[in-house]
């Protein structure tokens, strides 16, 4: 039984080594050729974005550690996205009301005119 | 009307025949012969007025439907036109404000800053600060221009687009007609009349451009003054900087041409594959590069649309343009209407995988424009129609391209695609409707490869 958990664990860590060698390859050939020297095709897009997985994980990366030191990282901690919709909508209706009030506006210039 | 009828179709003949010695009476090579006769139209049409200028403002977006020759004429078609008489612009403002510009500016200039088929500009400041839909508040005494629609251009328009339909509908019924509908052209011509004409939806426009770029200090378009726009007048924060065409000034007072030039590509393909709206009439006197280090749109005027399934579906053939994958780009373009028959796949994948590999400019940047245009002419030989906003956005694709190259000639707008692709998609990938989509095929296809 040992056994059959050690030999889960090692065809674990095989798997995993050879799928992280994998990744460092296609991160290595995305990183090191454009387009340009790819043979093109699905190949090259996965290289491209296993290229720029790795640059997000290091961006990630640095960001802990900012973090760790206690440093303001601001990147992962904007503003609610759907909140800015709605401000914009509501300063949209704002700007549609002042449009509508230059024409009342007007009409009531031509009224008292 | 028949006065009017007998001038357009006088003003063309007299084009036409005038083209002939150039186009060989017939017998240059059909090259020239095309050539010939596309000069002819733009100067027919540059005759013929308002009407007639922004007809072949959206032929010069229709490669799909007009010869590679008309569009290139079409659009070095100037749209400027003599000024009209300041009375009349102060009458619009009159007629729809109740006041007079003195009493809504704090100053008004009488000299226009230029003047269109449809709308003339003026410069202004303003009496009173305002608080724009989005950005910081217009001071007091700030500059601002005032875009005024010429009177009687709506009308004059549609007059003359009523005598079009009369002979669009006789040229339906010939032999011209098989490459394009010149009724269906008509129709889509109406629709972007009736937007540009309303002046709110262009202000509408810039402000929601505003919004979507809210994050980006790079890219900018002018604020709006509702409070002094009306459907004919529309009041917008005016933009100080040099047009493409002057740009060796503005390389002199220190601005990157080369950052501005990738980044304003980044910025239209984020229009197109993020928002799904864009600007549709970019060309170099719709852009400023500001002494400010930054990339200013203008008049949004004529403007895209495009809805999410689109939106990706356009971002792959973009990625297969990319990573030189000619499955892909089929694969995708059927979902965009644009349907190959199958006793034509072979050899539309062939010619486009030609494309896709002879893209690339002899200083080694690849070519955009080569493509789409290529793509486009290209199923056009095979006999494929062509959805009308595929055409569009090729063609503003390279527009783009030819932006961002007269900043900096020796861009690569392919490469400065590959990032932005590969992220959107990779976005995509997280989508879980898409993954439900996709999971088992990707399972089959991993224990596929395990077994074999």
């Amino acid at each position: 039984m040992t056994d059959d958990v050690m030999r889960f664990f090692a065809a674990w860590m095989l798997t995993h080594e050879v799928a992280d060698e994998g990744l460092k390859a296609a991160v290595a050939r995305g990183d090191a050729e454009g387009p340009e020297g790819m043979g093109g095709g699905p190949d090259a897009f996965v290289d491209g974005l296993a290229a720029m997985v790795a640059e997000e994980k290091e961006r990630l990366k640095a960001a802990l550690e900012a973090r760790a030191r206690g440093e303001d990282t601001g990147g992962t901690a904007g503003r609610d996205p759907a909140l800015d919709e709605i401000r914009f909508e509501v300063a949209e209706l704002r700007g549609r009301l002042d449009s509508i009030e230059t024409l009342l506006q007007s009409v009531l210039r031509k009224l008292d005119g | 009307m028949a006065s009017r009828t007998s001038t357009i179709v006088w003003t063309t003949t007299r084009h036409l025949l005038a083209a002939l010695p150039r186009a060989r009476f017939g017998l240059a090579p059909a090259a020239v012969r095309r050539a010939a006769w596309a000069r002819a139209f733009r100067l027919s049409f540059e005759k013929l007025g308002p009407a007639f200028v922004k007809l072949g403002q959206l032929i010069s977006v229709r490669p799909d439907e007009f010869s590679e020759q008309l569009v290139a004429e079409m659009r070095s078609m100037q749209d400027a036109v003599p000024a009209l008489p300041v009375s009349a612009i102060r009458a619009v403002i009159e007629a729809d404000f109740g006041a007079a510009p003195e009493e809504l500016f704090a100053t008004f200039e009488d000299t226009p800053l230029a003047s269109a088929s449809i709308a003339q500009v003026h410069r202004a400041t303003l009496a009173a600060p305002y608080r724009p839909v989005w950005g910081e508040v217009l001071p007091a005494g700030g500059d601002v221009v005032v875009k005024v629609v010429r009177p009687g251009a709506a009308g004059s328009i549609r007059a003359d687009l009523a005598i079009a339909r009369r002979l669009a509908e006789r040229i339906a019924r010939t032999r011209i007609a098989r490459r394009f509908d010149p009724l269906a052209l008509l129709d889509e011509f109406a629709e972007t009349l009736d937007r540009e004409l309303d002046l709110r939806q262009e202000g509408r426009f810039a402000d929601r451009f505003r919004f979507d770029f809210r994050d980006d200090e790079k890219v900018v378009a002018p604020r709006i003054v509702w409070s002094r726009s009306t459907s004919r007048v529309l009041t917008m924060e005016f933009i100080r900087g040099w047009r493409l065409t002057g740009l060796e000034e503005a390389r002199a007072a220190g601005v990157d041409c080369f950052g501005l030039a990738v980044h304003g590509a980044t910025a239209f393909m984020r229009q197109v594959f993020v928002y799904g709206r864009y600007h549709a009439d970019l060309h170099p006197a719709n852009i400023f590069v500001t002494p400010e280090n930054t990339i200013a749109y203008l008049d949004f005027g004529i403007v895209g649309y495009l809805t999410p399934e689109e939106r990706m579906n356009i971002t792959q053939v973009m990625a297969a343009l990319v990573y030189r994958d000619p499955e892909r780009a089929l694969t995708y373009s059927a979902r965009l209407g644009v349907h190959v028959p199958p006793e034509h796949i072979d050899a539309v994948r062939e010619g486009l995988g030609a494309l896709l590999d002879g893209t690339t400019r002899p200083d080694g940047t690849r070519d955009f424009a080569h493509f789409g245009l290529g793509f486009l002419r290209l199923l056009g030989e095979h006999g494929v129609k062509i959805p009308s906003g595929y055409g569009l956005l090729i063609k503003s694709l390279a527009t783009v391209e030819g932006v961002a190259r007269a900043l900096y000639p020796e861009i690569d707008i392919v490469a400065a695609a590959q990032p932005f692709t590969t992220r959107v998609l990779g976005q995509a990938m997280g989508d879980p409707a898409r993954l439900k989509e996709r999971m088992p095929a990707a399972v089959r296809a991993a224990l596929r490869e395990l077994v074999a």
